[in-house]
């Protein structure tokens, strides 16, 4: 009994901790300028790291900029609608 | 032609527009909050608070207009069914955050002495904004630019189309105010980057 328990209780954990990311896309609009503004306003990076993620979105059409729990990672979503970018959550393993 | 945004000593940033810039500022706003009213996927503002308590509904579906559907993207790409409930649960405060902003700017530029009438020749005004009204109108200004840009159809590279039209297409015309809206943008966001 004791070892089921376990084992049904680590089976949730690793359904409700599987990470989720952000992902920011790449669009004809948005100014480079801005879109590092906006990594730096909001996920508090430094302008480095943001220039860095903005240069991914915009020679890879797509960069990473967070990630961890799925109500996270929505209001991340949000967040970035919010300021007119791209953005969409998908499973960290997806 | 005004010079666009420049820093101001104490943080925020101000900028010089003529009336006509100024005018056009405002109807650009406007139209953003008349295109935010009026699909009908939202739950109408006025209706008596406790009827709107009691209907949790917002949108689930992907707006028709390409404006609407380019302002509210869906969140997840693979999942129709996790897309809808976000879209149910965050649409309308995206909605109303989006036409709260750009009131702001209207509100911005009148106090700044824009008549609500334009009529005076050679009216300018100086539109002073400190940090946060900086990020308000960053935010309005990408959604003017991401509406022009749907109803023009930009897509990446094609500078050389839109400089090839010639002056008596109105699409020069609209392509002239999404480039002006991306030089104001530019300069108001390197004036109050770090």
């Amino acid at each position: 009994m004791p070892v089921e328990l376990e084992e049904t209780a680590e089976e949730d954990l690793t359904a409700v901790d599987r990470p989720w990311q952000t992902v920011v896309w790449n669009d004809p609009v948005n100014l480079m300028s801005y879109v590092t503004f906006v990594f730096q306003q909001y996920f508090g990076f430094t302008k480095k790291k943001a220039e860095k993620k903005m240069l991914e979105v915009h020679h890879d059409g797509r960069s990473t900029v967070a990630s961890g729990s799925r109500e996270e990672m929505e209001r991340d979503v949000q967040a970035m609608h919010e300021y007119g970018l791209w953005a969409t959550l998908e499973r960290a393993d997806g | 032609m005004a010079d666009g945004f420049h820093a101001r000593r104490r943080g925020g940033a101000v900028a010089t527009f003529s009336g006509f810039e100024a005018d056009l500022l405002r109807s650009l706003a406007s139209q953003i909050i008349e295109l935010l009213r009026n699909e009908a996927a939202v739950p109408a503002v006025d209706v008596d608070p406790f009827e709107a308590m009691l209907d949790f509904t917002g949108p689930t579906t992907e707006p028709d207009d390409p404006v609407l559907a380019r302002l509210f993207p869906s969140a997840y790409r693979e999942d129709e069914e996790a897309a809808g409930e976000f879209r149910r649960f965050t649409e309308t405060d995206l909605r109303n955050g989006k036409a709260g902003n750009a009131a702001a700017v209207i509100d911005a530029l009148e106090e700044a002495g824009l008549p609500g009438e334009l009529a005076e020749e050679g009216l300018v005004i100086d539109v002073e904004l400190d940090g946060e009204q900086s990020v308000v109108w960053m935010k309005s200004i990408t959604d003017m630019r991401l509406a022009l840009a749907s109803r023009l159809e930009i897509e990446e590279g094609d500078e050389e189309f839109w400089d090839s039209l010639p002056d008596d297409d109105a699409r020069a015309h609209v392509h002239d105010i999404y480039d002006w809206l991306a030089y104001l943008q530019e300069t108001l966001v390197r004036a109050v980057s770090r």
